[in-house]
């Protein structure tokens, strides 16, 4: 049976030492300026006013059960794997086109500089394949951090997830079922953050498709009348004045 | 009569045309299996599937779809300009040359008759004032300028929209990328209206019974006199023989 890899943070035991981002950084060669993962701070002012606390909301990318940013991508590029739930990226089909960046609500993806094409968290593949865990989980000193597969029923998450206390933290309007569930007090549960299809995107989806596949069968009805004529009228021939054609139209 | 056979075609040509036509079936087929995405996919969703098997996955379809297109663009820039006073220039002039009246009139009633009839065009262009002639035409009749000009506009946009797709990753910067992303969109469109297109080329040459001389000329060069009179009167009259 095929896994479903998924994260549960413990927002209580973050303490925002942000040893998974360069943990991260090193372990995926992440390049300068980008990052495959964050941890959200508390906007300490408003903690101040109105008192309500707030604790460190790391994140990556979620591995959602339903990816935007694989409905983005035309070519299939950016897909889910079927072996373990997580969304993957195909460095060689993928050409850097970055539909798929606005695509995703959690700005998990970022346009590689150097390679040019996107990039993102993938639970560390390489560190995966190799029997360990992803980097930013070994590495947190607290273990705020829970790595394992759902489908697995004596797997820790799985067990965390059971107690009915952790959270998704979507945006109500692009609920794309992520897999990475927080414990603690994470802050609201309500991503701000909307998933954008890319307008080039929407225009063939929407618009382009259609015309197109309307276009395309208008003229294969045309080519069907003619053919149905040809076999209607086998002998279709000019009136005899019309022998010789018309030079003065 | 006596019916001739009259020459329509050289060797470089029909070369050109079946090189043509196989680069482009070929990129129709490999370029339509790159659309795996479900939401854009036209045909149907196993085609994607069975060109990644048969190529073996996504990045050697895109791989082998992009070579071809380079290969199918480079042979004809080569051809274009090499032949640019032979082949181009004589030939782009006798596409884009249409004498109104008589074009218009010969779309209008050929089409009518390729559907309905001798009869009932005869019959239906009453209306509009005209005999039922059909007007004699040149080496390409209207349609077939018509849909040259349609052919290489759209050759033109699949080429440009292919480079700038081509060169994203190695090239562009993440500013530049909406320009890939329209790229897309767009070079899907001018696939689909070059096929649409096509379509109808590839009836009238290899089905319509019309036309079965002119496939025929592209495979050996020549028409007979009849269909030369007959389908391009006023090339015929122009032809020595």
């Amino acid at each position: 049976m095929e896994k479903k890899l998924a994260m549960v943070i413990d927002s209580f035991a973050c303490i925002d030492c942000k040893a998974c981002q360069a943990a991260c950084k090193e372990a995926n060669k992440v390049p300068k300026g980008q990052w495959r993962n964050w941890i959200k701070t508390p906007d300490v002012e408003a903690v101040a006013k109105n008192g309500k606390r707030m604790l460190f909301q790391p994140g990556n990318c979620m591995q959602c059960e339903k990816p935007t940013c694989v409905e983005a991508c035309p070519t299939g590029a950016t897909y889910k794997d079927p072996l373990d739930g997580t969304v993957r990226i195909d460095r060689r089909l993928c050409i850097g086109c970055g539909q798929c960046l606005p695509a995703c609500p959690y700005g998990a993806r970022y346009r590689h500089p150097e390679l040019k094409v996107a990039d993102k968290c993938d639970f560390c593949a390489e560190r995966r394949s190799n029997g360990l865990e992803p980097a930013c989980v070994s590495t947190c000193p607290n273990k705020a951090r829970v790595f394992g597969d759902l489908n697995d029923s004596g797997s820790m998450v799985r067990k965390l997830l059971e107690t009915g206390n952790a959270v998704q933290i979507v945006n109500n309007k692009s609920n794309t079922d992520p897999h990475i569930y927080y414990l603690g007090d994470p802050g609201a549960k309500d991503w701000p953050v909307k998933a954008q299809m890319p307008s080039a995107f929407a225009f063939w989806k929407n618009l382009a498709g259609p015309v197109m596949k309307g276009f395309v069968g208008l003229s294969a009805l045309g080519v069907g009348a003619m053919l149905v004529k040809q076999f209607m009228m086998p002998n279709d021939t000019p009136n005899k004045k019309d022998e010789g054609g018309n030079k003065d139209a | 009569m006596h019916n001739r056979m009259i020459k329509r075609h050289d060797q470089p040509s029909i070369l050109i045309h079946w090189f043509n036509a196989a680069c482009w079936f070929f990129l129709l087929a490999t370029g339509l299996g790159l659309i795996s995405n479900p939401a854009l996919q036209p045909i149907v969703q196993w085609w994607p599937k069975l060109m990644r098997d048969l190529f073996g996955g996504g990045a050697a379809l895109l791989k082998v779809h992009i070579i071809v297109g380079v290969v199918w663009a480079g042979i004809w820039l080569i051809f274009i300009i090499a032949g640019i006073a032979r082949y181009t220039l004589p030939f782009l002039k006798q596409i884009m040359t249409y004498k109104l009246p008589r074009d218009i009139q010969w779309m209008i009633k050929k089409n009518i008759q390729m559907t309905l009839g001798y009869k009932n065009m005869a019959r239906m262009v009453k209306l509009l004032g005209w005999n039922g002639e059909i007007p004699d035409q040149g080496f390409y009749n209207a349609g077939q300028k018509a849909a040259a000009v349609g052919m290489i506009a759209g050759a033109v946009v699949l080429v440009v929209t292919g480079v700038i797709m081509a060169i994203s990753k190695v090239y562009l910067s993440s500013a530049q990328t909406p320009l890939v992303q329209w790229s897309i969109t767009i070079h899907y469109m001018a696939a689909a209206v070059t096929f649409g297109i096509l379509l109808i080329h590839i009836y009238m040459a290899a089905i319509s019974s019309e036309e079965r001389p002119a496939f025929i000329s592209m495979f050996t060069g020549e028409v007979p006199e009849e269909y030369a009179r007959h389908h391009h009167k006023l090339w015929y009259e122009k032809v020595d023989i």
